[in-house]
């Protein structure tokens, strides 16, 4: 029988704006154990994690931690009883060593430790865990994966035999993902009980050993990972069925629309980012670009738009060269681009519909340049009425919208301007399981309308669900371009982290 | 302009007048409320100093706001400069030269009018010289990277020494010798049975420059500009021509504004510059005072004028130090800036978060 290490009973959060976050939520952690804790974005997941590390108080409720009741009122007060967590930002100071950092963390604890200890606790830990973290390189200058695990170690050393983990992996590469998923098997093994926050579902099925799954303040169902699919995690995740997945048409290929021939790009540094890229992309396809992020691909991206030049190469759209026109007239012939960034997609202080019009603005003026904007706010109710958007009202300041309705908005504008060509990047980062599968249907719907998609994303399960040809990006360089079926995960990782087709085939 | 779309422009003004009450609303409700703390903030400095505060702001308030004329002549150069500072900033730029787009624009009017006996010429030419000179350290900052702040202070410099050489040295009245040759009798403005022209004229140019920001889309690249460079090259605009617009229109309001001071109230200028100097730095805090909004800015410079005006009278009746007047007139300034900088401030916080 498993021994019960944590025991929350009937939490319920009221915020004091009245918002209720949590409906009387039961939760059992055992000794030992992974557990992960699933739910769409404003489920409650972090609110409820954020009350068991004491830095939120609930409004009633009882927490248990190895059947001895406790009331945090702070995060002290957790640490002491052995609960550690790294949030989704780190906590880190950028411009310390790994060493120095850690040394702080454990000074709130002990005044009078020293470096020296500090560093013998920690390698005694690294080499337990089989670890290697540089501990005198400043920690701006280290990957986020060896930050984050810095941040875990940050952890440990205080003598956390609980660790929470908010969204660890939603800023890691694929690989940097694995090896933190090796990196929790191994801290199990030592006895150390792992909560795990993600909305992500391939995630829970490959760590997990429980499951519990929140949905609009309640637990839904605490599982047996092993017992349950993907499928119906996610049914239980979304209340509505949206776990059918658009089926890929194959064979039909329209006209060339788009060729890029030997592109060559370089970044703000002045270094070649894009070395040499040839692609085709053809009507009714949707080209899955598929690299970690930092290969190239924004500034591809960015060369075909127009918003960065290219120094050598061309682009060819349907027979005319438009490697020389400027952002608006590439707009106007028919080409499309959803950023990567919400930030830059949408101007924050400025209201849905002055929003809606961002990169049309020629289709809304009269002959004397005067914005026509009852045409604009015509446009704005499409797009809020086509894609689900939840606002206050077509003039509330798009920062006031949630980061999946702000999404719906960008994608929903430049899907609106009818375009041949749709380039999108990362379109459903961040979301959660209903916006996505809402994104990704719209895409294969435009797909189907003849549309030419090409899709870039860091995220392999969207590659390999929507794509019907993927080609990958490695340092610059495309490293494989072909039929979705010749690709498995594996492959594409492989690819993404540089090995080349012929070594991976032998 | 064309009569269809001018009849939809009037439409869409007053739905927007009408839809956007409550924010109208909560923003008088606000400059209100922090009207009464700063009154009483004055007051206790006042009552400290040993002065009657009640008989000091019924001075201030009755002689201020009491002369109508004399209070709308006084504000339209502080309404031309409020909107040269403020344009620029709302495409992302300080202007700080609206004191040399002024001077610029009152003297070339001043010449203008002289020579073609024009007040309509004048003010053009007043105009485009202050605006070519906007335009002018747009483009040192666009093409040569040269910050505007510094490049503006230079210019003002440049240009109130280069203006007293030509009006004490080439330009000046031999009847009086401290002064500039005469604004022509035929080509001045005067008031039509009490209503101040000059002020009328500055009013439509503010609601000229609100419909560019707000209803073209020179205006609506240019605020994009101002929020986020990054998100104007995205949907295709060039921010570097946005930024230059944005420091031609600032400058033609302060060059408009010296235009309609010298033709309409001074008629000359004194070669010390004393009726122009400081008018371009007040227009700082009027823009603010006005939200960076056009019709903002009408109001804030028919405040900010009465408290002038106010504070004068106010040294003559009680015989109190100029200095005390100052301090009143920044007291209320600041109290109803700060809600509106503190909401700034707050909202490029909330965006660093977001973006993180």
């Amino acid at each position: 029988m498993p021994e019960p290490i944590i025991e929350m009973e009937n939490i319920i959060k009221i915020y004091p704006d009245g918002v209720v976050a949590l409906k009387g939520v039961d939760l059992t952690i055992w000794k030992g154990e992974i557990h992960a804790i699933l739910g769409e974005n404003g489920a409650g997941k972090t609110t409820l994690m954020r009350i068991l590390y004491g830095e939120i108080k609930p409004t009633s409720g009882a927490i248990k931690i190895n059947g001895e009741e406790v009331d945090f009122h702070g995060p002290w007060d957790a640490i002491k009883r052995g609960i550690g967590m790294v949030y989704q930002h780190f906590t880190l100071i950028p411009t310390f060593t790994v060493l120095e950092n850690l040394h702080l963390s454990l000074l709130a604890l002990d005044e009078s430790i020293k470096a020296e200890d500090v560093e013998t606790l920690t390698r005694r830990l690294m080499d337990e865990l089989g670890l290697k973290i540089p501990l005198y390189d400043v920690v701006e200058d280290l990957p986020i994966g060896v930050q984050q695990r810095v941040e875990i170690i940050k952890t440990l050393l205080r003598k956390a035999n609980i660790l929470i983990l908010d969204e660890p992996t939603s800023v890691l590469t694929p690989i940097e993902v694995e090896e933190l998923f090796k990196m929790l098997r191994k801290l199990k093994k030592l006895g150390i009980t792992i909560i795990f926050i993600t909305h992500k579902l391939r995630e829970v099925k490959a760590i997990s050993d429980r499951v519990t799954i929140m949905r609009r303040g309640k637990v839904v169902a605490t599982l047996y990972t092993s017992k349950v699919s993907e499928e119906e995690l996610a049914r239980l995740t979304v209340d509505i069925d949206l776990t059918s997945k658009p089926k890929i048409r194959g064979g039909i290929r329209g006209r060339r629309i788009l060729s890029i021939n030997d592109l060559w790009v370089r970044d703000e540094r002045g270094l070649d980012a894009v070395k040499g890229v040839s692609l085709e992309l053809y009507e009714g396809e949707i080209l899955g670009l598929a690299g970690v992020q930092g290969n190239g691909q924004k500034e591809l991206i960015e060369a075909i738009v127009g918003i960065r030049r290219a120094y050598r190469g061309s682009i060819k759209y349907l027979d005319q060269d438009i490697t020389s026109l400027s952002v608006g007239d590439r707009y106007k012939l028919g080409i499309s681009y959803v950023p990567d960034s919400r930030n830059i997609g949408l101007v924050y202080e400025m209201n849905l519909t002055e929003n809606s019009i961002l990169t049309n603005l020629h289709n809304y003026l009269s002959g004397i340049r005067v914005i026509n904007w009852s045409e604009a706010y015509r446009t704005a109710d499409k797009i809020v009425r086509e894609y689900n958007v939840v606002a206050p009202s077509l003039r509330s300041p798009i920062q006031y919208l949630s980061g999946g309705n702000q999404q719906k908005v960008m994608v929903g504008r430049e899907a609106t301007r009818e375009p041949k060509v749709f380039i999108v990047s990362e379109p459903t980062h961040g979301l959660d399981v209903r916006a996505t599968r809402f994104i990704r249907n719209m895409l294969v719907k435009l797909r189907d309308l003849g549309k030419s998609i090409l899709l870039v994303s860091t995220d392999l399960d969207e590659i390999m669900e929507l794509s019907n040809r993927i080609a990958v990006i490695y340092g610059g360089r495309i490293m494989s371009v072909g039929d979705k079926n010749e690709y498995t995960i594996k492959k594409l990782g492989l690819l993404m982290g540089g090995i080349h087709e012929q070594r991976i085939t032998k | 302009m064309s009569k269809g779309s001018l009849s939809k422009l009037i439409e869409t003004l007053s739905e927007r007048l009408l839809t956007e009450r409550r924010e109208y609303l909560a923003t008088l409700i606000e400059t209100s409320s922090s009207l009464i703390l700063a009154l009483l903030a004055g007051g206790i400095v006042l009552a400290v100093l040993g002065y009657d505060p009640l008989n000091v702001y019924n001075i201030l308030f009755r002689y201020g706001f009491g002369n109508i004329r004399y209070l709308l002549d006084k504000s339209t150069p502080l309404m031309m400069t409020g909107l040269a500072f403020a344009i620029p900033l709302i495409a992302g730029l300080f202007n700080i030269g609206g004191e040399s787009q002024l001077y610029i624009g009152a003297f070339i009017a001043l010449l203008a009018a002289y020579y073609t006996h024009s007040h309509v010429i004048g003010i053009l030419a007043g105009t485009i010289a202050g605006g070519l000179l906007g335009a002018f350290i747009g483009i040192l900052r666009v093409y040569r990277g040269i910050n505007e702040v510094i490049s503006s202070i230079m210019v003002n410099w440049i240009f109130f020494y280069l203006i007293i050489y030509l009006i004490s040295g080439v330009y000046y009245n031999p009847e009086r010798p401290h002064e500039s040759i005469p604004i022509p009798k035929d080509a001045r403005i005067y008031p039509i049975s009490n209503i101040s022209v000059i002020f009328a004229i500055a009013v439509l140019a503010s609601i000229l420059y609100y419909i560019i920001l707000f209803h073209t889309d020179i205006g609506y690249k240019m605020r994009v500009t101002g929020l986020s460079t990054a998100s104007a090259k995205y949907a295709g605009f060039n921010p570097d021509l946005s930024m230059i617009y944005s420091m031609l229109l600032g400058g033609a309001a302060a060059g408009l504004g010296g235009a309609l001071l010298v033709l309409g109230m001074t008629y000359s200028i004194d070669d010390m510059l004393s009726a122009v100097y400081g008018l371009g730095f007040t227009g700082i805090g009027i823009g603010l005072l006005g939200r960076l909004h056009p019709i903002g800015i009408i109001l804030a410079s028919i405040f900010f004028s009465g408290l002038l005006i106010g504070g004068q009278w106010v040294e003559l009746k009680t015989g109190a130090p100029p200095e005390l007047a100052d301090t009143l007139i920044g007291v209320i300034v600041i109290a109803l800036a700060i809600p509106y900088v503190y909401k700034l401030l707050v909202s490029r916080l909330i965006q660093r978060r977001v973006i993180e």
